[in-house]
């Protein structure tokens, strides 16, 4: 009979402590399309990334080795995964919500799903897995079953097109943002609007015409007790692009907002695409070219990353130091936040 | 809710200039002097021309020719709207065009124009007046040109009209040396009509009568003594502002039934659109719609879905289908013009920025080929393929779809002015 080994006596496989300050590169993969969104598995086997060309990009990240999955109709918008991590979901603005087996050797849509959003903006897996919620430019959030694809409710109020969609965690209530700020929280269980929460300083109105920002993006702190929207404000000249990346955090309790997060310091036009947040509480962000990192209430950023592209979107690996971005230039990029 | 200044490229073009009417009529008597006076419209092909019409659409700041009329759904430069067919087999424009499809049947597109310009200022001084201006030498705008060549004697109206989305009144500077009598007449489009046509409080019409005729004396004496272009241009403005009183409400859309009103919509692009149908009624010779802010250097897609779609679409084309259900579209022609395109490449912002190199306008109407497409770009929209042309080519075309002789020139005393550029001609397979 052997002796069981102690901890101790095993080498240590313990991760490195997050460390914001000692972000670096890692991994750089090139794809020939520019990327709008990425996703890394719960298992921390793949990330995926959708491309303009229709295709989403799947890269194997122990090695490398990289697969195209096709068979959407138009740019790829949003990526989801199942908790357990078998089962991919895309979205694109094709309308179409596609299903795929994460794992397989040749990708092929196990399921499409015809979302009626036209644009399919936004898209959630619930955290047990069995709900699916998507939104879009037809205003709708729709709530889809898992296991079947089956339509099970759709949620009508966005006065304009909706853009992002999460399920409130361990539940399944919605959180859906819209172009023009509104921010609504939808029950699970009857459908009905909860509440709303107004994020219309984060907007504007182009022309009397167009609305330009909104609540691009949505994400729950760690402790559930925040609820952060972003996007841009400081417009100064839109269709130029000069405005500024900003995240604007709600009190989910009481709806109290939050002094707004930006970069301060630095000041570069942007649009935070994604935010999101590691278990210690700091928020991490995208500006421009830059990843922003957050200590919870204050307002400036207390590092900024640099990578050689603008970012459209950000996801941490399972072990949570590593950090994925999907990038203009077609790159999907890794960076390590941790020293050593 | 903010509400930014729009400044797309920090030019002052950007700013619409709108000067009130007497500032920019005093302005323009420079260039006039000596020109309106004795100048004279147009003699030959008197029959073809009358009661013609041109309503030009401007889209400033340069709509995507890829989210609008030469779409490229299969191309990494086409953006993620898709081509749909028209009433025209073979026809395809954006999807963002859906009601606009419906009306091909009644209009032309000219896919393949280079003008080589990508300055918003000069290109669209090229565009709306046909030639570069020069230092020496400016010249008049399509508008100041067709309203002197199709001018009638008698007519009551100014025949040259722009509208705009304030309500505000003004006379642009745009005739150059044809003279303000032929610059833009700048009126609102909203339910009242015309704002400050109405007499003070106090005033009664008697006594604005006697003023009136006060100052006819007044003038009439000074020009027994002294005859100059600017007297007469002033006593021409004051006449055209009393016959837009007289004619107030022809400028005030609540007079359309509800449902016509409807519609069009009832933006600002759509009360625009049916105000430009009440004036070409009355057989106004040139009605302008502008629409600034189309200069998508960044987020171009959000916005050619917000501006195309759900505002510039539908009561565009129902401004089509009006006109032909009233008979009008036979004698009324319409051109949806720009300054340039937008570049294939589609930008880290995810806009486009100003491309001169490939680019396309759409018409509509009479003295044009129906369901005629002029020229090509190739598979990415970079380069024209087929029959190039440039704005001198479409200058003579809009002209000569109207029955005005672009080959002709204007009397401007006594000095003969070609009225296009004398070296290039008019696009003859898209003209009727």
């Amino acid at each position: 009979m052997t002796t069981a080994a102690t901890p101790a006596d095993e080498p240590s496989t313990a991760p490195p402590a997050f460390e914001a300050k000692a972000t670096r590169a890692v991994h750089d993969w090139a794809h020939d399309s520019k990327l709008l969104c990425c996703r890394v598995d719960p298992t921390g086997r793949y990330v995926v990334a959708g491309a303009l060309d229709s295709t989403i990009q799947r890269w194997e990240i122990a090695t490398g080795a990289k697969s195209t999955l096709a068979g959407h109709e138009n740019w790829v918008r949003t990526l989801g995964f199942s908790p357990d991590g078998a089962t991919l979901y895309s979205g694109g603005y094709d309308g179409r919500l596609l299903v795929w087996e994460t794992a397989a050797d040749a990708p092929q849509p196990v399921r499409t799903i015809a979302t009626g959003h036209g644009w399919l903006r936004g898209l959630a897996v619930s955290s047990d897995g069995q709900r699916l919620a998507t939104c879009g430019n037809d205003r709708m959030v729709r709530v889809w079953s898992a296991a079947d694809g089956q339509l099970l409710r759709e949620h009508a109020g966005h006065p304009q097109i909706a853009y992002c969609v999460h399920f409130v965690p361990g539940s399944h209530d919605l959180v859906s943002g819209d172009v023009i700020g509104n921010v609504f929280h939808w029950r699970g269980d009857n459908g009905q609007l909860e509440r709303q929460f107004d994020g219309a300083e984060i907007h504007n109105l182009i022309g009397d015409l167009a609305p330009f920002g909104g609540i691009v993006n949505l994400a729950f702190s760690p402790d559930g007790k925040r609820l952060t929207a972003c996007g841009l404000h400081k417009t100064t000249n839109a269709p130029a692009g000069n405005r500024r990346a900003v995240a604007l955090s709600f009190d989910w309790a009481t709806g109290e907002k939050y002094p707004k997060q930006e970069s301060l310091t630095k000041e570069l036009d942007g649009t935070m695409w994604r935010a999101l947040y590691h278990p210690s509480g700091v928020m991490l962000g995208i500006v421009e070219k830059e990843i922003g990192f957050w200590k919870d209430g204050e307002e400036d950023a207390f590092h900024m990353a640099a990578t050689p592209s603008e970012i459209y979107d950000l996801d941490f690996h399972p072990n949570q130091i590593d950090l994925f971005t999907a990038h203009y230039d077609g790159h999907v990029r890794s960076w390590r936040c941790a020293a050593g | 809710m903010s509400n930014p200044s729009y400044r797309p490229c920090g030019s002052f073009q950007h700013a619409i200039g709108r000067r009130q009417f007497m500032g920019d009529f005093l302005t323009g008597l420079g260039a006039a002097a000596g020109a309106s006076l004795f100048s004279h419209p147009l003699g030959a092909g008197e029959i073809a021309k009358h009661g013609k019409s041109v309503v030009v659409v401007f889209l400033d700041g340069g709509i995507s020719q890829f989210e609008s009329w030469d779409p490229k759904s299969d191309s990494e430069t086409g953006g993620p709207f898709k081509a749909i067919p028209t009433t025209v087999p073979g026809i395809h424009i954006s999807e963002l065009l859906p009601y606009t499809a419906q009306q091909m049947h009644h209009m032309a597109l000219i896919r393949s124009i280079r003008t080589d310009l990508d300055d918003h200022g000069l290109a669209k001084n090229i565009v709306r007046c046909g030639r570069q201006t020069r230092s020496a030498t400016e010249y008049p705008e399509l508008g100041a040109a067709v309203a002197k060549g199709l001018e009638r004697d008698e007519f009551p109206l100014p025949g040259h009209i722009q509208t705009t989305l304030a309500g505000v009144g003004g006379r642009a500077n745009n005739a150059a040396y044809l003279g303000p009598r032929y610059a833009g007449v700048v009126v609102g489009a909203e339910k009242g009509g015309v704002v400050n046509t109405q007499l003070p409080d106090g005033m009664t019409v008697t006594a604005d009568s006697r003023r009136h005729d006060w100052r006819r004396f007044a003038n009439d004496r000074l020009r027994s003594k002294i005859r100059t272009a600017e007297i007469d241009a002033y006593t021409q403005c004051y006449e055209q502002a009393l016959r837009l009183m007289e004619r107030r409400d022809l400028f005030d859309i609540g007079h359309e039934p509800e449902s016509v009103q409807e519609a069009y919509t009832k933006t600002e692009f759509g009360k625009q659109l049916l105000l430009a149908r009440r004036l070409v009624e009355q057989e106004v010779p040139f009605v302008e719609v502008n629409w600034g802010g189309w200069d998508f250097h960044h987020n171009n897609f959000e916005f050619h879905l917000h501006y195309v779609n759900h505002f510039f679409d539908r009561p565009f084309a129902y401004f089509i289908s009006d006109l032909a259900q009233r008979g009008l579209l036979e004698r009324t022609l319409v051109v949806v013009m720009t300054e340039f395109g937008r570049t294939p490449k589609i930008n880290v912002g995810y806009g486009r920025d100003h491309y001169p190199n490939a680019w396309s306008i759409a018409l509509a109407g009479c003295g044009i080929q129906h369901g005629a497409v002029i020229g090509k770009t190739d598979a990415k929209g970079i380069e024209v393929t087929d029959r190039q042309v440039d704005h001198r080519h479409l200058f003579h075309t809009y002209l000569q779809a109207v029955g005005i002789d672009s080959s002709g020139e204007f009397d401007v005393a006594g000095r003969q002015v070609p009225i296009a550029d004398p070296a290039y001609g008019p696009i003859e397979e898209l003209l009727a």
